[in-house]
C-alpha cells in the first residue's frame, strides 16, 4: 500500500492545512473500500498495477485536491491549487529577499537603523506581492478559453511515477540525545567562564592588555542567561522520553526559553567598556558603534526566532486541531 | 445533414446537466446512511455513475452547507466516515424533487408539442 501512501501524501501536499488530515483519512478508507471491491470481483489481492490503476482512475493528485478547495470564483478550480502552491512555495522567498535587501540598506546605506519601521512595512510588501500573484493568476484565468487555449491535463498518468513517501519531519533520538549532551558541555563551558578566560580568550587571557571588557550588566544579564539555560535542559531530557505530540510540546518551550535568552541579550544594549587609557584604546564612538551593532545584530535574532516560534505555534496548533477532528486511524 | 458538436462545448453543457441532478440523486440516497464508497455503489447500481473524485469532496461540501450529517464509525474492523441525511437536507430535499417534478413535466410537455408539431 506503498503507492496508496505516496498518492494521499501528492493529494496532502495541495490541501489546506485545516481539515488535511481529516481528509485524507476519508479518501484512504474510501479507496481501500474501492480496492477491497475489486478484489472480491477478481477473487484475488490487487498486484500493484491494478492498485496504480485504481489511482489513475480516481485522478492526478492537483485536480482531486482541488475539488476539497473552497469554490473561488476569480480563479476556478482548476488553477486554484497552482494558485496557492505559487504562494506558499514563493512567500519564504519574498520574506528572504526582503530581509537581504533591509539587511544590505543597513550596511551599505548609511542610514539610521529603524527595525520597527523594517518590520512594520513588511505586511504592505506581503500584500503588494499577494496582489501581484493573484492578479496574474485572475488574468491568466480569465484569458484562458477566451484568448488562448484552455490549459488541460492529461487524464492519463502514472501513479508510479509518485515521488516516495517522506516521513515527517522530526530530529532522531540519537540526534536528540547529541542534542542534550552539546547543551550541557556548552553550559558547563559558560559556568567555567568566569573563573577561566582562557576558554573564551584563549592564550590572549594571559597578556592583560585587553583595553575594553564587559559591562558590569553582565553580571546580571550572566546568571539570567545561565539560569534559563539550566531550564532548558530538563525539558529535552523529558523530550528524549516523551510521546510524538508532548515531544513537540516540550520543544515549543525550549524555543521559547531561547527567545527569552535573546530577550535579555537584547535589553542590555551596552556589552562592552573600555577598561584603561592607552594608546591601543579603541575610540569611545568606536565601542558605541560595536555596541549598536551587536544590539542590532541580537534585535534582528530575536525577531527571526519570534516569528519562527509563532510559525511552529499556529502550525502545532492547526495540526493538533486536526488530529482531534481525525482521531480515528484508518490503521 | 449532420452537424459536426465540439466536443468541448458538449461536455461542458453535459456536465452543467449533471450537476444538480447529481446533488438530488445523492441526497435523496442518503435518506439511508453510507459511506463514500457504498454510496457511489449504490448510485451505480441504479445506473448513475459518478467519478469518486468528483463524489467524495461534494458529500465534504454539502455537509458544510448543513445538509448532510457525517460520524466516523468503524465497519468490518476499519473506520469510515458516514453520510446521513440532516434536517435541514430533508426539508431541502423535499423542495428540490418539487422542482424538479415541476421540470421534468414541462420538458415533458415541450418535447411533446415538438413532436406534435
Amino acid at each position: 500500500m506503498d503507492l496508496l501512501e505516496r498518492y494521499l501524501q501528492a493529494v496532502g501536499q495541495y490541501l489546506q492545512v485545516k481539515g488535511k488530515e481529516d481528509t485524507l483519512a476519508e479518501l484512504r478508507a474510501n479507496l481501500l473500500a474501492e480496492m477491497e471491491g475489486r478484489e472480491e470481483e477478481l477473487g484475488r489481492p490487487l498486484n500493484e498495477a491494478e492498485v496504480s490503476s485504481v489511482l489513475e482512475q480516481h485522478g492526478r493528485p492537483v485536480i482531486v485536491a482541488s475539488r476539497y478547495l473552497p469554490q473561488h470564483f476569480l480563479i476556478g478550480p482548476g488553477l486554484f491549487p497552482l494558485y496557492w502552491y505559487t504562494l506558499v512555495k514563493s512567500f519564504p522567498l519574498v520574506v528572504l529577499a526582503y530581509a537581504v535587501a533591509q539587511a544590505a540598506n543597513f550596511i551599505f546605506g548609511g542610514r539610521n537603523v529603524d527595525i520597527g519601521a523594517a518590520i512594520g512595512h513588511f505586511p504592505y510588501v506581503a500584500f503588494t506581492f499577494w496582489g501581484v500573484v493573484t492578479l496574474g493568476f485572475a488574468v491568466f484565468e480569465y484569458g484562458q478559453g477566451r484568448y488562448f487555449q484552455q490549459i488541460k491535463l492529461e487524464k492519463a498518468w502514472n501513479p508510479r511515477e509518485l515521488p516516495d513517501r517522506t516521513e515527517p519531519k522530526g530530529p532522531s533520538f540519537a540526534s536528540r540525545v547529541a542534542d542534550l549532551i552539546v547543551s550541557v558541555l556548552m553550559l558547563s563551558w559558560l559556568i567555567a567562564v568566569p573563573d577561566h578566560p582562557y576558554l573564551v580568550l584563549g592564550p590572549g587571557a594571559s597578556l592583560q592588555k585587553l583595553s575594553f571588557g564587559l559591562t558590569p550588566a553582565w553580571h546580571v544579564l550572566y546568571w539570567q542567561i545561565v539560569r534559563l539555560l539550566l531550564l532548558t535542559l530538563p525539558l529535552k531530557a523529558a523530550a528524549l522520553f516523551a510521546g510524538e505530540k508532548w515531544r513537540r510540546g516540550l520543544e515549543l518551550a525550549t524555543k521559547g526559553i531561547g527567545i527569552l535568552i535573546l530577550a535579555v541579550m537584547v535589553q542590555a544594549r551596552s556589552y562592552l567598556v573600555p577598561l584603561r587609557e592607552g594608546s591601543n584604546l579603541p575610540s569611545l564612538a568606536n565601542l558605541a558603534q560595536v555596541n549598536y551593532s551587536l544590539n542590532l545584530a541580537f534585535k534582528i535574532a530575536l525577531a527571526v526566532c519570534v516569528i519562527k516560534f509563532l510559525w511552529d505555534l499556529w502550525e502545532a496548533v492547526t495540526r493538533s486541531r486536526g488530529n482531534a477532528r481525525s482521531f480515528v486511524r484508518v490503521f | 445533414m449532420t452537424v459536426e458538436l465540439p466536443n468541448d462545448l458538449f461536455d461542458s453543457l453535459r456536465m452543467e446537466l449533471r450537476r444538480g441532478c447529481l446533488i438530488l440523486a445523492v441526497l435523496a440516497q442518503l435518506r439511508a446512511e453510507h459511506y463514500g464508497y457504498t454510496l457511489r455503489k449504490a448510485l451505480a447500481d441504479q445506473g448513475l455513475e459518478i467519478e469518486e473524485s468528483t463524489l467524495y469532496p461534494l458529500l465534504r461540501r454539502l455537509e458544510t452547507q448543513g445538509l448532510l450529517t457525517s460520524e466516523w464509525r468503524e465497519e468490518e474492523k476499519r473506520n469510515k466516515r458516514f453520510y446521513r441525511l440532516s434536517a435541514e437536507g430533508r426539508a431541502i430535499l423535499d423542495r428540490l424533487l418539487a422542482e424538479w417534478n415541476g421540470i421534468n413535466e414541462s420538458l415533458h410537455r415541450i418535447l411533446k408539442n415538438e413532436k406534435e408539431g
